[in-house]
């Protein structure tokens, strides 16, 4: 009886073993070769068609091939990729995020290659300035940002700039063309429109429920306060590196000041960075300061003629600056049987005619500064403009969440408390350099 | 009282029912049919088994990494109980079990008297399309916590439909971003779970209510109690046990609470909604703090333990023997 009982138990074990291996396997069968990427590009319009269709063109070039893009949205995709690609059942190739957090992580730990090779066999080294490549080097402890081999390339230049509606500002009576070039003159203009709006409509539609619209939204003005490089070399952890400037104090303060001044919709903590550029697509708001990525949605909106596009000009040092980089960074899998494969595709989703042209025809500023807009779209231009404007000036600042692992949850604290109020320039910028300095220990 | 005695009698559990009527026990030795064999052990096998693997395993594992310093992929240092040393002195985590406490009224103690009410309404009168009502208030409890979160952050939004209503009545005044809100975001997550476990509560109390005999009923009417004292010395102390176990499921629901929270403040603005699971996810999966993340864990775990005990202690504290 007993042993019968057992019997049966063991053989359904074997059998349920069995289920599970073939389903393993069946999955497996389905193509000779499957790539699988990682995405949190899953703006539509935006990159989401443009790689979708890339990777579509690529099949069909590479007859056996299947490409498996997968998109997830950014802190979902950021949570898990490590763990995925130590499994071993993760992504062939995938984005990372430059910084602390997620990319010094996956060099430590051995889960991506060095692009040293294909950075030389698919000259890539022309795609970007010398200085540029720092976002993507690390030495293989993962401590040392900005030197070492190069771990990743990306595909289009990222800048958080000024969207403004052309027509509210006409109807307020100022001129669209004029635009303030001076932080002063932009600060004056927010007054004055505060002034002119009803009460319940905001100057800058904002979104901040994920965390970074803040993050992004203080870049131009911390930019007019403090020197671009500075900023840089914080992030970088470049000893001696300082938060608790007074320069980034008083910037802290100007946006606190804004806030008072109700110069963003009150819910801004509830609603989405992406939900918000379509809010202002709808007509919410004189301003929109977020990513050029979503410079679609906004374009649909309220029609490219409506649209303006500029950084938050700069403070008494006349340079231009912006929250901005390059987008996030791919990857190459160490645990993927075809890593050549995987970096022909990046090749071909990067610095290929047609990759360029599609990701122009969804707005999108290929991150190869020898791409050229197309003629005939001026709006495109603007958006084109404003990167080159800080690009020029050498004026990306990245984004300061890099500087850690816990840096996005500190930043994202200390602006809802620091908007709400309940935390002063000097506290928050206090907070924020403990944050940097608990991490830099780590790395001495 | 009168109607005391037999209260007290119905809501001791099984023995005293009719069904255990039928199992006699044989005074001294020899094995009565139906008692324990070693047998049994072989029955329980496959059910131990899967707790052995995957619910115990797991739990001791936990324990195991929260003495080291971990980033959950590279090496692992040895650090004894310094995580726990550093979980103690930990504002955020303890601002974190703060809310939790908070989360436990509107995920326990609402439901808990929302679902008493219904339940006295629901069995006192007849009510058409009864079946109804139950399933449709049960419902809450069988969608996807992200789906839910979803609903509500669309609910809660400055143009959603509450501040519409809000609008409608003339309490425009009250309009405002409920999860963005630094006072209001705890309560609105706090709602969203009453509202979803009250129906668990309910089906619970409903279930129990037909279990107390119809002569306490009567015998309550008889002695002219009207429908709140009946409701006091019949309904509520034979539903002892399910209220304990109401008690006990939603404290953990408030406790373990991560999908509605991640889905609708990711625990802001500025850590107001931070719960210790919550933390726990962004310590093992932002932090690259995988043992420290252990350690909170563990300390989530032997919390949810001790207070389920404590319930229970309490709450079967008075019953007679």
């Amino acid at each position: 009886m007993k042993s019968r009982l057992f019997g049966i138990f063991v053989l359904g074990a074997v059998v349920l073993l069995a289920i599970a291996a073939g389903a393993s396997n069946a999955g497996k069968k389905a193509s000779p070769i499957t790539l699988t990427m990682w995405s949190y590009d899953n703006q539509d319009p935006g990159l989401q068609p443009v790689l979708q269709q890339l990777s579509k063109d690529f099949e069909k070039s590479h007859p056996g091939v299947k490409i498996n893009i997968v998109f997830k949205d950014f802190n979902s995709l950021v949570g898990t990729v490590p763990r995925a690609l130590a499994s071993g059942s993760g992504p062939d190739v995938t984005e990372g995020n430059q910084g602390y957090q997620t990319d010094a992580q996956l060099v430590k730990a051995k889960l991506i290659i060095p692009l040293t090779k294909y950075v030389k066999k698919y000259r890539w080294d022309r795609l970007y300035a010398p200085s540029t490549w720092g976002m993507f080097r690390w030495t293989p402890d993962g401590k040392s940002f900005g030197k070492g081999p190069v771990w990743g390339i990306s595909q289009t230049g990222q800048n958080v700039v000024a969207f403004y509606n052309k027509r509210k500002l006409r109807q307020l009576g100022i001129n669209p063309n004029k635009m303030p070039q001076t932080f002063a003159g932009f600060d004056r203009l927010l007054a004055q429109l505060r002034a002119k709006l009803p009460d319940d409509e905001p100057v800058i539609a904002h979104g901040n429920k994920e965390g970074y619209g803040f993050i992004h939204l203080f870049g131009g003005i911390q930019g007019a306060y403090v020197k671009a490089q500075t900023v840089r070399n914080w992030i970088y952890h470049v000893p001696g590196s300082r938060y608790d400037t007074p320069g980034t104090i008083r910037a802290l303060g100007k946006l606190q000041q804004w806030g008072k001044a109700g110069y963003f919709n009150d819910d801004y903590n509830a609603l989405g960075y992406d939900a918000s550029a379509t809010e202002f697509a709808k007509g919410k708001g004189v301003f929109w300061i977020g990513g050029d990525w979503d410079s679609t949605i906004i374009k649909t909106g309220l029609g490219a003629a409506n649209v303006g596009v500029m950084p938050v000009p700069p403070g008494p040092g006349g340079s231009w600056t912006s929250i901005g980089g390059l987008s996030g960074p791919w990857h190459i899998s160490a645990k993927t049987k075809y890593p050549d494969l995987g970096a022909e595709w990046l090749n071909y989703v990067i610095t290929s005619q047609r990759a360029k042209t599609l990701m122009f025809s969804q707005q999108q500023i290929p991150a190869d500064r020898r791409a050229k807009p197309p003629a005939g779209d001026p709006y495109l231009a603007q958006v084109s403009k404003a990167f080159r404007l800080v690009a020029d000036d050498d004026g990306l600042l990245l984004y300061t969440d890099w500087a850690s692992p816990s840096m996005y949850t500190t930043l994202q604290n200390q602006f809802q408390l620091l908007l709400a109020g309940r935390q002063t320039p000097a506290g928050m910028a206090k907070a924020v350099q403990d944050d940097w300095e608990k991490f830099d220990k780590t790395l001495r | 009282m009168a109607v005391d005695e037999p209260t007290a009698h119905a809501a001791r559990p099984d023995p005293a029912g009719p069904g255990a009527r039928r199992r006699r026990r044989r005074p001294g030795g020899g094995r009565a049919p139906g008692d324990p064999r070693n047998i049994g052990w072989l029955y329980v096998l496959p059910g131990l088994a899967v707790y052995l693997l995957f619910t115990l395993a797991p739990l001791l594992h936990t324990v195991y990494y929260s003495l080291f310093d971990w980033d959950g992929l590279t090496g692992k240092t040895w650090v004894g109980l310094s995580n726990y040393g550093e979980a103690l002195r930990d504002e955020v985590l303890r601002d974190s079990f703060v809310h939790s406490a908070i989360l436990i009224v509107y995920y326990a103690v609402f439901p808990v008297i929302i679902g008493l009410l219904l339940t006295a309404a629901l069995t006192r009168t007849v009510i058409r399309g009864f079946r109804f009502f139950r399933t449709a208030l049960f419902l809450p409890q069988l969608i996807a916590g992200v789906v839910i979160a979803q609903a509500w952050t669309w609910i809660y939004a400055t143009d959603g439909p509450l501040n519409r209503a809000l609008e409608l009545v003339g309490l425009g005044s009250l309009v405002r971003p409920w999860l963005g809100d630094f006072t209001w975001a705890l309560p609105s997550i706090g709602a969203i779970g009453s509202w979803v476990t009250f129906g668990l509560c309910m089906v619970l109390f409903i279930a129990g209510v037909q279990k107390i005999p119809t002569s306490l009923y009567d015998a309550a009417r008889v002695d002219g109690a009207g429908p709140v004292r009946e409701f006091f010395a019949v309904t509520l102390p034979g539903l002892r046990d399910e209220i304990l176990v109401a008690f006990v499921l939603t404290t953990i629901n408030a406790l373990r609470s991560f999908d509605i929270v991640y889905n609708t403040t990711a625990g802001g603005p500025g850590g107001e909604t931070l719960v210790p699971s919550m933390y726990m996810y962004q310590n093992a999966f932002l932090y690259n703090r995988v043992g420290y993340a252990a350690a909170i864990a563990t300390v989530l775990a032997v919390t949810i333990f001790l207070l389920a005990a404590i319930v229970l202690r309490v709450g079967s504290r008075g019953e007679r023997t």
